[in-house]
Formats: structure tokens, sequence, C-alpha cells
């Protein structure tokens, strides 16, 4: 018991409580996202997917585990992020760096926060809502925002960079990390993160510049 | 005074066994009631720390560096020898006993190398036990290779970097000593004076190199692990730190400084390229295995190595050394580049270059072969000179290496001193007039590691030491020396700054008691000496204030002290009147060239004592008796 | 080559720091970037100045004693290499370079371009050590190591300490200098009995020296003189996880 204390507080044991929030969020992406491409087969097909889901009667626990997750991954990165600050009170006057850093790795903070200001319009705008009609025609009017959809693109490349550091960060964090399987996790980090961001971004596209006026 | 060496008797193979037998034990419960100062943490020091630490004695160790795993033992690359005979080609710690003799040109105490030979082979297990990665063989056993011309295969090996992998074992066996409670580290800190009570030695003033000031730490006994000398020359391959201070402040004190014209060169370091230069790089020595040694025969060539065509290539070692080749013993190789650079054939911008060419041998091994045996020299190589030794040879010269001498110790390990004893390097035991390759490690661990855990204790069992406090006068009178001292180097403001005078002091010993040496300039240089010792404390600057972190004042005090040590060295060269082993007079060679020792008159150890720096030392002569080994000149034609 | 130096003066751990100008001139390209500032400070000595601080000892690339960022990077552009391994020639005439100590509040000041590293000596006494007595060794051919094993003990085992791990990391952690040890010992059948209790206790004490967290951004990897690699890392991160799971 004292050595799973010890796990929760150290920073290694942190590491590791994000990496495994962090990828099952990404299990969550990608039903998620699998969910949303049925917008693309139709109104129909769509609306029918959505009835199903929301008489599912563990969605609430499943909600609220999510939350949790969400909760746990931001929360931990933050602190440990602030540490990360503090472990180096007076900052470099050139820094530049051996060439070790990606850009996904440099914009951890900055595309986490953007996702989380993106989550919280997003849960408010299809979550916490009251729609008139079917859940595809909501969907369809909210990308009629041509601000909205920007801003949801946006939120979707942050999204790709963001995995594209972290899905590779947290398996290493688990410990993986002979060099021939890495080369293979990065590849395919880069071409999950790259699927991923382009798969949910597609939709608001599509909804607000091709099909513009298809209703 | 009479030097007893304290040599046990009974036949060379029995004299340990029976010395351990004989010596006084100090029961377990009194051994915390003892304070050990150790000063130095390279292989000796740290070993005998935490050897010492895990008997139960409090221990109390210095460095100079900010951390005690830096010491210059790490530098050490090509390997430790032991008698294991794994490979089964007729090894065993007779032979090495007889080999090490044999190399140090009969100038060492049969008795020390003996144990030494014996000792080898535990070195290697306890080393192994403590996570030592040393290299292996496919089958998991471990990998010997033969080293420095050896005729059989007895060295152990970590990659390039042996030094460095004993050195962290013996700082690891320290630091779990540290977290036990047993060891309290002190870095950063210089090692000042020597405090004597009663005429024992009792304590140790430390300069604190980062707040500057002076700490006075008192023990039971004090055993100095400094390493060598070498760095008197300026240009060396040791370490910047690396120096004789500790030592001959411990030889004013009364410890008797042994044969210190006895200093190794070695035949493969990578040339000066000009005067901003700092230190010099060794390379290991088993390029020699395949890389040929050659100049232009004409004088004053400048033509490129390629343009140059074989007929007119002198490959001077194989010419003259047709058995052994380039792989003659170092410090043939190193007179003989002397040589031919003294005849106007150097090479390269400075002239002060021999070839170590590998074109042969990758032609005859291909590429591939050579880049996978040395291809961490050869990038070394190139990254120091801009040069790639696959397209051109490689530009050698030779630079100090390492030091034979020292302190003189008895088979205890004592100095003339009472309860101080000297480790590693800086004493003068087991390597007689020349090391063999891969030895010094051996000899550092040895020393800390299997001898003064047994030495020390016989000493604290057998003698009736009184309570020691800092606050003793000794302790005080000797903080005051010190930091009037500090206040006259302070004081002087002068022109030129400390490295200035090293830079031409060791030019001048380079010069006249370097690779080999003649009574005509020793005798020049015993003048010499004294003039610039006289014009640096005239002249010289020395910034900022003794009560700080102060770089130029640290070096400052070295200096002096190799300014005062130089001529003890320059005299011990000029008193021996024989060649042997690092040391080469001019007039005592061979017909052919070669070093002529005389064993009629000079088969001593010459021990000197200290009698003030402006009075003559006086020479105590420790005879050297062979009765396991068979004298001979050594021969390599 | 003459070369304008902007160099991180500080009088002390507490004192404010700066960079300060200085101008070497008629520097050989064939000298190492240490004796560059040898230069320099002979210069300041000459003039009756106090000289720049900085630490180096064996001039080789092996001790792991000298330190600096150079133009932003841990031990200068090089890869794989210590700075006083680091030469001029890789520098051009009329260069302005930036000279900064290695910073993390684990490594305080000192003076100048010097800071204490003593934090890396505490980490290791927690555990980076095999307990064995002098004298209890069994014949060392009695276990034997395959060579393979051997040679990635040894990639592991060959950190030099400098710091410039944690001079790089932008977090400022110290995990490729303790997965190194950690690696060495784990991968070697003498730190097997060891193992877990090791672990646990090194990620302490690397914790109570204020170091930062990992976030994989192999800037240590990129900066090591050793070239010790980020898989270290990933098998510490196992370690842990695995002593955490054994122990009681």
């Amino acid at each position: 018991m004292r050595c799973l204390g010890d796990f929760f507080s150290s920073s290694i044991g942190r590491k590791i409580s994000v990496a495994a929030a962090g990828l099952l969020l990404c299990c969550f992406l990608i039903t998620h996202l699998a969910g949303n491409l049925l917008l693309l087969a139709g109104e129909g097909t769509f609306n029918h997917y959505a009835e199903v889901l929301e008489a599912n009667p563990l969605l609430p626990a499943a909600e609220i585990g999510l939350a949790l997750i969400f909760l746990l991954h931001i929360m931990v990165s933050l602190k440990l992020k602030y540490e990360n600050r503090r472990a180096r009170p007076v900052p470099y006057v050139v820094q530049k760096g051996k060439g070790g850093r990606s850009w996904g790795s440099r914009a951890m903070l900055v595309s986490g926060l953007l996702l989380l200001a993106f989550l919280v319009i997003h849960v408010k705008t299809f979550r916490f809502t009251e729609h008139r009609e079917s859940l595809y025609r909501h969907v369809f009017d909210a990308f009629q925002n041509k601000v909205y959809t920007l801003f949801y693109v946006a939120a979707m490349i942050g999204l790709g960079l963001h995995l594209s550091h972290g899905f590779q960060s947290a398996l290493r964090t688990f410990g993986v990390g002979h060099s021939r399987a890495m080369s293979a996790i990065k590849r395919t980090g880069l071409i999950l993160s790259a699927a991923i961001a382009a798969g949910f971004a597609l939709l608001p596209l599509w909804f607000g510049f091709m099909a513009g006026g298809a209703r | 005074m009479k030097l007893d060496s304290k040599i046990p008797s009974g036949p060379v193979e029995k004299k340990w066994d029976k010395h351990r037998f004989d010596i006084k034990l100090v029961n377990p419960a009194n051994k915390r009631k003892f304070e050990v100062l150790i000063v130095g943490t390279g292989l000796a020091g740290s070993s005998a720390a935490a050897s010492l630490a895990e008997l139960g004695y409090n221990v109390k160790v210095f460095c100079i560096q900010d951390s005690p795993r830096r010491a210059h033992s790490i530098a050490a690359q090509g390997g430790i020898n032991a008698a294991k005979n794994y490979p089964n080609d007729g090894d065993s710690i007779w032979r090495l006993f007889y080999d090490t003799v044999k190399g140090g040109d009969f100038r060492s105490r049969e008795a020390n190398v003996y144990r030494l030979a014996q000792i080898s082979n535990n070195i290697i297990d306890h080393c192994v036990a403590l996570g030592v990665p040393f290299a292996r063989e496919y089958g998991g056993t471990l990998a010997n290779r033969s080293f420095g011309g050896a005729q059989v295969s007895r060295t152990f090996y970590a990659r390039g970097q042996t030094g460095q992998q004993l050195l962290l074992g013996a700082y690891s066996a320290l630091m779990r000593q540290v977290a036990a409670g047993q060891v309290k580290i002190f870095p950063r800190r210089e090692m000042m004076d020597l405090i004597l009570v009663d005429g024992a030695a009792r304590g140790i003033i430390c300069r604190n190199l980062v707040t500057g000031a002076l700490e006075s730490y008192c023990g039971d006994a004090v055993l100095l692990c400094t390493g060598g000398y070498g760095n008197v020359f300026y240009l060396s391959t040791n370490a910047l730190a690396s120096n004789v201070s500790a030592t001959w402040r411990a030889h004013k004190k009364g410890a008797l400084f042994a044969n210190p014209c006895f200093t190794q060169i070695h035949p493969t370091c990578i040339p000066v390229s000009g005067g901003q230069q700092s230190k010099l790089t060794l390379m290991s020595e088993s390029l020699r295995n395949d890389g040929r040694v050659w100049v232009p025969k004409k004088a004053n060539d400048k033509r490129s190595p390629q343009a140059i065509p074989e007929a007119e290539r002198d490959y001077y070692l194989e010419r003259k050394y047709p058995n052994f080749g380039n792989l003659v013993p170092r410090d043939v190789a190193s007179r003989n580049a002397k040589q031919v650079i003294d005849d106007g054939r150097g090479v390269g911008r400075t002239g002060l270059s021999v070839y170590l060419d590998f074109a042969d041998a990758i032609k005859r091994m291909g590429l591939n072969v050579i880049r996978e045996k040395y291809g961490n020299l050869f990038d070394m190589y190139r990254h120091i000179t801009g040069e790639d030794p696959y397209q051109i040879p490689m530009r050698i010269y030779p630079a100090v290496h390492y030091a034979m001498g020292g302190l003189w110790v008895d088979y205890n390990l004592m100095t003339t001193i009472t309860g101080l004893f000297c480790l590693g390097e800086a004493n003068f035991s087991d390597h007689g007039a020349n090391r063999l390759g891969a030895s010094a490690l051996m000899q550092g661990l040895a020393d800390g590691y299997f001898i003064i855990p047994y030495t020390l204790g016989n000493y604290f069992a057998g003698s009736k030491l009184g309570k020691v406090e800092t606050g003793h006068a000794s302790f005080k009178e000797a903080e005051k020396a010190v930091s009037a001292g500090i206040q006259r180097l302070l004081a002087i403001k002068g022109k030129r700054t400390p490295a200035d005078f090293h830079k031409e002091l060791g030019a001048l010993l380079w010069d006249k008691c370097g690779m080999s040496r003649n009574d005509k300039g020793l005798k020049e240089l015993l003048a010499q000496i004294p003039q610039l010792r006289e014009e640096f404390w005239k002249n010289v600057n020395v910034t900022g204030s003794g009560a700080e972190f102060n770089m130029t004042l640290e070096r400052a005090g070295r200096v002096a002290d190799y300014l005062e040590f130089a001529q003890l060295l320059a005299k011990d060269a000029r008193e021996r009147r024989e060649s042997c082993g690092g040391h080469f007079r001019e007039e005592y060679q061979t017909e052919d060239g070669e070093a002529k020792r005389d064993d009629n008159n000079f088969s001593h150890v010459a021990a000197w004592e200290f009698t003030g720096t402006e009075g003559e030392p006086i020479l105590h002569k420790e005879p050297l008796e062979f009765e396991n080994v068979h004298v001979a000149q050594r021969s390599y034609a | 080559m003459n070369l304008t130096l902007r160099i991180w003066r500080q009088n002390g751990p507490t004192a404010q720091g700066r960079l300060v100008e200085y101008r070497v001139e008629d520097i050989s390209p064939d000298i190492s970037f240490l004796e560059m500032l040898d230069v320099l400070n002979e210069n300041l000595a000459k003039k009756g100045e106090q000289s720049v601080a900085f630490d180096s000892d064996c001039r080789e690339g092996i001790c792991g004693m000298c330190s600096l960022v150079i133009n932003g990077q841990a031990h200068g552009p090089e890869r794989a290499t210590a700075t006083c391994q680091l030469h001029m020639r890789k520098f051009k005439d009329g260069d302005i370079i930036t000279v900064e100590p290695f910073r993390a509040k684990a490594f305080p000041s000192v003076k100048d371009l010097v800071v204490d590293r003593s934090a890396f000596d505490r980490v290791l006494a927690a555990g980076g050590f095999i307990s064995v007595n002098t004298g209890n060794a069994v014949d060392g051919n009695a276990v034997l190591i395959s060579k393979d094993r051997a040679e990635r003990a040894m990639d592991a085992a060959a950190c030099i300490g400098c710091g410039a791990c944690v001079a790089a990391c932008p977090n400022a952690s110290a995990m490729l200098f303790v997965s190194a040890k950690v690696s060495q010992y784990s991968l070697l059948p003498q730190g097997q009995p060891e193992r877990e209790k090791r672990v646990l206790a090194m990620r302490k004490a690397m914790d109570a020296e204020g170091f930062g967290n990992c976030s994989n951004e192999t800037e240590c990897e990129a900066a090591c003189p050793k070239e010790i690699k980020m898989s270290n890392i990933a098998r510490l991160n196992r370690e842990y996880l695995r002593a955490t799971l054994l122990s009681e």
C-alpha cells in the first residue's frame, strides 16, 4: 500500500497515470470518430446510431468515467508541467537545443490548452444542449457558423500535434523503448494522429463548406 | 635515517600470507573508534575508503574535484592485468611477477611486485562482483587481450574505458558506505598541509575551493592517494587538477620522496598543436599492433605523406628492432621518436611528430576490420586534429604519462612518517623504473582494496594513539602558516601569471629532463630552476582574493610546489648515473643506443630527505636485492 | 580567429548573474573550447581582472567535470562531444558566442559557469551500487554473462555523470542519468538481488533533489556526450513499474 502511495506521488508514477489516461482517451477518440463518420452515411443512419447510444443505460456511467479520465489527464499534466517549470528557475538566455524535440513535443502545453478550450465549447455545443430537430440537423446547423468551423478545424490540428508526441511518449512511459520497436511506434503514432485529426476535421469542413446548400 | 622496508622473511611466494597471519588485528568493536583521513578518490583512494568503511572504520575522504567519480584514474583506457590464465596461454602469478620486475628494469622490490601479482586475481573477481561490465566472450566468460607487448593475454578491459569502469565501481562501493554513514565526502577540497602530533600523522589542513576557507581535520591515520606528478612538465596526459602538492607538502614534513626521476613517457599521444594547448591526449598503444611508424629519410622533407615514395621513407623501429618492430617498449619507442625529430625529420606543421601509418594494415585486413578494431581511437584522433586517419597517416608524439616515482613506502605502504600511508601512483612501490601497460589500475586497486585494510589495522593495533582534536596547537600553527603562504602569493602582484611560469618550467624540464637526459643539461637545469623560482616569488600575479573560488590562486599554489619539486626531480636524475627504464642518460648507453644499467652502483631506491627549500636534499639508499628474478640487460634488438 | 564572447558571470549562488561581453583574439582553430577560455583568463589575469570560473579536469571527454551551455546547446553544437573536446574549428572568425552554466534548480550555481552537481552523487548513494564487501567475490567466470548483455550494460555504464541531460532537458529532468545506472545493474546478474530496492530508492532520491519530470523530449539523448540512449529511460519506467508491482 505504501508502495502505491509512493507510486502516485512519484514523477514516474504520475507520468504513467497521465500516459494511461492519454491512451484511454485515444481509444475514446477512435470510437468517437467512428460514430462521427456515420454522419457521412446520411441523416437516417446517424440519427439511428445516436438514438441507440442515448438509450443505453450504461451511458451516464461511461460519461462520468470519461470525464474523470479527462480530469486526471489534465490535472496531473498541469501539475507536472508546473513542477517542470520550477525545476529550472533561471531560464537560458539562448535556447536552442540539439534537435531532439519535435514540434509536437514543443507544443504539448499549447495544444493541450487549446484542446481543453475546445472541449468545453464542444461539450456545451453538442452534449448539454436541447436540439430542436435531429442530432444530425444540429450538427449541420452548428457548422454553418464559419468561425466555429474554423476553430474546430484548428483544434483538430492541435489534436494531431498533441497525439504525435503523446502517443509515442505514453508508450515510452510504459516502458516500451527498444530502438527497433520505437521507430515502428513513432511511425504508427504519426499515422494515427494524422488519421484521427483528419477524420475529425473532415466533418466540419464537409458540412461547413462542401455540403452548404445540400439541405 | 635507516630505511626499513619491513619486507617479511621467507620465500617470496609466502611473504604476504605470512605477513597477513603475523599482523595484529583490531577488535571489530574497536574499529569504529578510529578515524581515517583519505586524500584523493582515484582507484586507490576510493577503493581504500570503501574497504576500510566496510570493516567499520570511520572514513573522511577529500577530493579536489566536485565529485569523487572524476579522479583521473577515469581516463585510463587500455585495461587491467591479472594472472588468471583464462586463455590457457602459460600465464601465472609467477610470470606476471617476473614480467613486472623485468619491465621495471630491475628497480622495484621483488616482494611488493609478487604481492601485486598475487592480488591481481582477487581484483578482477571483486570488480566483476561490483558490476563492472568487463568485455565478454560469446560463451559468457571474461575476455582477455594482449597489451603493451606482453606475450600472454592477461589484460581485462571494458572497451577503451577500463579506468572509468573500475573507478565507477570503486566509487559505487564508496557511495554505498556514504549512505551507510561510514564515509563522509569532502569535495572541492585541496590538501594544504599535513599535521603531525608527537611525530605521527594526525590530520590535514584543507582549503575549501568554493569558499576559500581553511579547514582542519583530525584522524588516527592519513592516506595520501593523490596520484602522480606528471603535470610538473606542464604538458602531460594528466588531468588539469593532478598535482604534486599533497605529496610534496608531506615530503616537507618528513616523508622521503623516492625515485622522482622515474617518469614514463607514452609514445602514442596526439601531437602538440600550438602554444595555447593545455594538455595532451593519449591514444591506446594498441595502435602500434597494426600501425607502422615512419618519417621521411631526408631531413626537412615538407611533402605530404602520400607524396613520399616507399623508398624515401624510414620505418626506423622496424629497421632498428627487426624482432619487435613497432611493438618495442614505451621508452624505446619514445626515445627513437625524439631522435628522428632531433635529426630534423619530424613531420607535421610543427615538425614535432612522426607518422603512424595504417595504409598497409587497411590493405591487408580491409577497412572494416581496422574500423572495428580502432574505430573509436580513429574517431578521437579525427575529432582532435581534424584529420582523417583512414586517409592520411596519423601523427603521434610522446608525452609524459605516468610517474613511477613517489613517496617512499615500506611493505605496509607506510611512508617514513608514522601514520602517513601512501597508495597508488602517489607512492613509488611497484613499477621500478618503468611501468608496464595495464599495471597502473592493478596497483591502485591492489593497494586500496586488498593491502591497506590489513596493514592499517596492523598499525592501529600496534600503536598507542592519544586523542587529538583540531583545536590542538599544531593545527592552529599550520593553519596560520598556510594562510600566510596564501597571503604571500596574493601580495606579490607581479606581471606574470602562474600558468606562464608553469609553461616555462615545463619547457625547461621537457627539454633537459624529458625523454633523454645528460649531465650537462641537468647541471644547467639545476641552476635554472632556482632562478625561475626566485622570479616566481617576485613577479607572479595572482588576481582575486583567498576567501573565494579562485582558480588562479589554486594554480599558483601548485606551481609554487612544482618549482620546488622539479629541483628534486632534476637532482635525482643527475645523481642516477645509469640508464634504466624511463630514465635515459645519454652518457650511459650501449653501442646500439640502448639503455645501460649500472647494477653495481645503482641497484637501489633513491629516497630523498627534505632539508629546506634552498637546502641540499639528503639521499638515502634502499638496496634492491633480486633473489627470484634473474637480473639481465634488457634487449629488444 | 577573433571572437566575441558573452559569458554568464555570477558571484555566488544567491548573487544576480548577467552576461558580460569579452573579446578574444588570435585563437588557434586547433584548440579546444576550454583552452580558448584559458586564453581569455590569461588575458584577464594580465589586466588584473578576476578569471572566469569554469569546471574542467581530464580534458579528454571522460571525467564529466566540464559543462557549459554554448549558444543554447549543452556541450556546444557538436553531437557526442563534451565541451573539452569541442574544437574551435567548429566556429567561425567573428562569431558571437554565448556561454551559460548548466541551469537547473537541482544544480545550484557556485560561481560564474560552475554549478554544484552533488545531487547526482546523492542519487547514486541511494542505490547506485551492488552491495558486496571486499573479499566476498567468487571467481570472475563463475557467473556467465552473454556478450550481448555485457555490451548493453557497458553502453549504459558509459555515462560520465556530466549533467548535460539535465541541462538540455526542457524540464531539467535527470531521468537519462538515473536510467543509465539502473539499466547497467538491471542488465547484469550481479544486480538482480537489489533490483527492485534499487530502482525504488533511486527514484525517490531523484525526485527529492528537485529535478523535473521526463516528458520524452529526447533532448537529453541529443546532448549526451556519450550517446546514452532514450531506451534506458523506457527501461527505468519499466523497472519502476515492475518494482512497484512486485514489492510488498
